[in-house]
C-alpha cells in the first residue's frame, strides 16, 4: 500500500510541476499552450539519454530543464505573431511533431521500441519503497520551490507586468512596454518546469516510448489547472491533486461497478475526468481556489 | 511639438484619412471633433503607432517618429488613452498605476531572483508617485479595488493616471467624456486643465461632447469624411456654416 501511494504521489507531483508551469503561461500571462507534453517529453528524453550515456543524474536533470526551455524559444517567438486560437493550434501541432520525431529518429530514441533501463532516482536504495519515498521527498521539495518562486514572481513587478499582458496587450504597449520579451521568457520558464517534470517521469517509470507523450497529457494538465483555479498557484497545486484522485480513484471504482473490464475501465476513467471538468465549469467556473470575478 | 503631416490611410480602397495634417504646440490643448466615421480614431491610431499610414509622417519633439512602435512612442513621452477603456482589469487600481511607471531594473526577469533590495527601493519611489496621482484623480477610495470593477468614468480617470505615470509631454485622449456622468465630466475637465496649466502637459482630445470641449480646448480641428475641413479658435470654428453643415447637419 505504501508503495502504491508513493507511486501515485510521485505521478501527482509530476503533474503538479506541469500545472504550475502551465498556470504561469496561461493563468498569469494568457499564453495558450496546448503543447505542454512536448516540453515534458523533451525533458524526459534528454535526461534519459544522457544518463544512459553515463551522465550522473543531477547534471542530466539540469540539462533536461535547459533543453526544454530552449526548445520553447522558437515557439515563444511564434507566439508573438499569432493570436490566441492560432497559438493553441500551433503548440498542439508542435507537440505532435515532437512525438513523431521521437518515433522516427530511431538512431537516437529507439523509436517505438522505446528506451528501457533508465536509471532510477535513488537507485542505490534498491527497487523497494525507500527509493520511491526519497523521490517523493525530492519532488515535494521541487514543487515547494516552484510554488515559492511563483508566489514571489507574481507579487514582484515582473509578475505584475505579465498579468497586465494577460489583461490587455495593447494597453501594455501604450504604457511604453514591449510584451514580446516577457512572453518568450514566460514560455521558456514554463517549459523548463515541464522539462524538470519530464526528467522525474523518465527516471521514475524507467522506460520511455513515444506513445507516453500523446496530447492527452497536455489536456490532463489543462484540466488540473481549470479545476484548481486558473491564475492561482494554489489552484495548480490543488487541481493536480484532485486530478490524481479522479484518475486513480476511478481504478477502485471498478470494484463496485460489476462487469467492467480493465480496458473498458480506461474509457470510464476518461469519462469521469471529463464529467468532473464539466461539473466544475458549470458550478465553480473560477475553480476550487479561484476568486469570484 | 506634435504634428501630423499629410496623413493618408485607406482600408480596402476606402480612404479613411485623406491628407490630414495637424499641429499641437508645446503645452497646447487641442481638440479634434467630427462625426462618427470622420476618421478621428484612425488618426489617433496612426499618431500613436498602432496603425501605419499609407502616406505622411508623424513628428514629435523635432523627430520623425513614423517608424517607431507604439511602446517606443510612449517611452518618448507621447501617451494615449482609449475610447473604450483598456484597464488591466484583474490588477488593482494602484497596480495599474505602478505597472505604468518606467523603471530600470524591477521588471527584468533577473530582478525576480536577485537584487530584491533594489526592487523594493524602486517600488517605494514609484509607489509615492502613484499615490500622489491617485490622490489628484480622486481615486484613493477605490485604489485597492480591481480595476475591472470601476465605473466608466473612473476607468477614464485611471487611464489618464496610468499615462501620468509615464511622465509624458503630450497625451492623446480618445473621447474622455464618452459614457461618463455629468459630474465626472466636470471633474475630468478640471483635471485636464490643471495638468495642462501646472504641469505643462499638452493634450489632444477627440470628443463628441462639444460643450465640454469648447470650454476646454484652445485650438480646434474639425474633421469630416477623412479630411480636416476647419481649424482655429473653438467658438469661431464651430460657428462656421461649413462646420455646422458637416458636423451637425446644420443643428447645434
Amino acid at each position: 500500500m505504501v508503495a502504491y501511494l508513493a507511486a501515485v504521489g510521485i505521478v501527482a507531483l509530476i503533474y503538479m510541476l506541469l500545472t504550475i508551469g502551465l498556470n504561469l503561461q496561461y493563468g498569469y500571462t494568457g499564453l495558450i499552450n496546448f503543447g505542454v507534453v512536448a516540453f515534458f517529453g523533451i525533458g524526459a528524453y534528454a535526461s534519459a539519454l544522457l544518463t544512459l550515456a553515463g551522465w550522473p543524474l543531477l547534471p542530466a536533470f539540469l540539462v533536461a530543464i535547459g533543453v526544454a526551455g530552449i526548445a520553447a524559444y522558437p515557439i515563444g517567438l511564434l507566439s508573438l505573431r499569432l493570436s490566441d486560437d492560432y497559438l493553441a493550434v500551433v503548440t498542439l501541432g508542435f507537440s505532435e511533431v515532437v512525438r513523431l520525431l521521437i518515433q522516427q529518429e530511431q538512431w537516437l530514441t529507439k523509436g517505438v521500441q522505446g528506451l528501457p533501463g533508465i536509471p532510477r532516482v535513488f537507485g542505490s536504495l534498491g527497487v523497494g519503497e525507500y527509493a520511491d519515498l526519497a523521490t517523493l521527498g525530492v519532488l515535494v521539495l521541487c514543487n515547494g520551490a516552484a510554488v515559492a518562486l511563483m508566489v514571489h514572481l507574481v507579487r514582484s513587478p515582473y509578475g505584475r507586468l505579465i498579468q497586465a499582458i494577460r489583461d490587455d496587450e495593447v494597453a501594455v504597449e501604450a504604457i511604453g512596454k514591449d510584451p514580446r520579451r516577457y512572453k518568450v521568457q514566460v514560455f521558456m520558464l514554463g517549459a523548463g518546469l515541464a522539462g524538470l517534470a519530464g526528467a522525474f517521469y523518465a527516471h521514475f517509470i524507467t522506460y520511455l516510448s513515444p506513445e507516453q507523450f500523446l496530447p492527452l497529457v497536455t489536456f490532463y494538465v489543462w484540466i488540473a489547472m481549470i479545476i484548481g483555479g486558473t491564475g492561482r498557484t494554489s489552484g495548480a497545486v490543488a487541481g493536480s491533486l484532485i486530478l490524481m484522485v479522479f484518475l486513480e480513484g476511478s481504478r477502485f471504482a471498478r470494484d463496485w461497478i460489476p462487469g467492467v473490464s480493465e480496458v473498458q475501465m480506461a474509457s470510464v476513467r476518461l469519462a469521469i475526468v471529463g464529467l468532473a471538468l464539466i461539473l466544475f465549469t458549470l458550478y465553480r467556473p473560477q475553480g476550487l481556489m479561484g476568486r469570484r470575478s | 511639438m506634435l504634428s501630423a503631416n499629410g496623413i493618408s490611410k485607406s482600408f480596402d480602397g476606402f480612404k479613411v484619412l485623406d491628407d490630414v495634417s495637424f499641429v499641437v504646440q508645446r503645452r497646447g490643448l487641442t481638440g479634434i471633433v467630427g462625426t462618427n466615421g470622420a476618421g478621428k480614431s484612425t488618426l489617433f491610431a496612426v499618431v500613436s503607432g498602432q496603425l501605419g499610414a499609407d502616406h505622411g509622417q508623424v513628428w514629435f519633439d523635432d523627430a520623425d517618429i513614423s517608424a517607431l512602435s507604439p511602446a517606443r512612442r510612449a517611452r518618448r513621452g507621447l501617451g494615449r488613452t482609449f475610447q473604450v477603456p483598456r484597464e488591466f482589469a484583474h490588477l488593482t487600481v494602484r497596480e495599474n498605476f505602478l505597472v505604468a511607471a518606467q523603471r530600470d531594473y524591477g521588471e527584468t526577469l533577473r530582478s525576480v531572483f536577485i537584487g530584491w533590495g533594489r526592487v523594493a527601493r524602486e517600488e517605494r519611489t514609484i509607489g509615492e508617485r502613484a499615490d500622489r496621482w491617485i490622490e489628484f484623480l480622486n481615486l484613493r477610495a477605490v485604489a485597492g479595488n480591481a480595476a475591472g470593477d470601476l465605473s466608466g468614468g473612473q476607468k477614464k480617470l485611471l487611464e489618464l493616471g496610468r499615462m501620468l505615470m509615464l511622465e509624458p509631454q503630450c497625451i492623446l485622449l480618445d473621447e474622455p467624456f464618452a459614457g461618463v456622468n455629468p459630474v465626472l465630466v466636470n471633474e475630468i475637465s478640471t483635471r485636464i486643465r490643471e495638468l495642462n496649466e501646472r504641469h505643462g502637459i499638452a493634450f489632444v482630445i477627440i470628443e463628441h461632447h462639444l460643450e465640454a470641449l469648447k470650454a476646454l480646448a484652445r485650438h480646434l480641428y474639425v474633421m469630416d469624411q477623412g479630411r480636416v475641413i476647419a481649424e482655429g479658435e473653438p467658438a469661431a470654428v464651430l460657428a462656421q456654416p461649413r462646420v455646422l453643415e458637416a458636423y451637425m447637419g446644420g443643428v447645434i
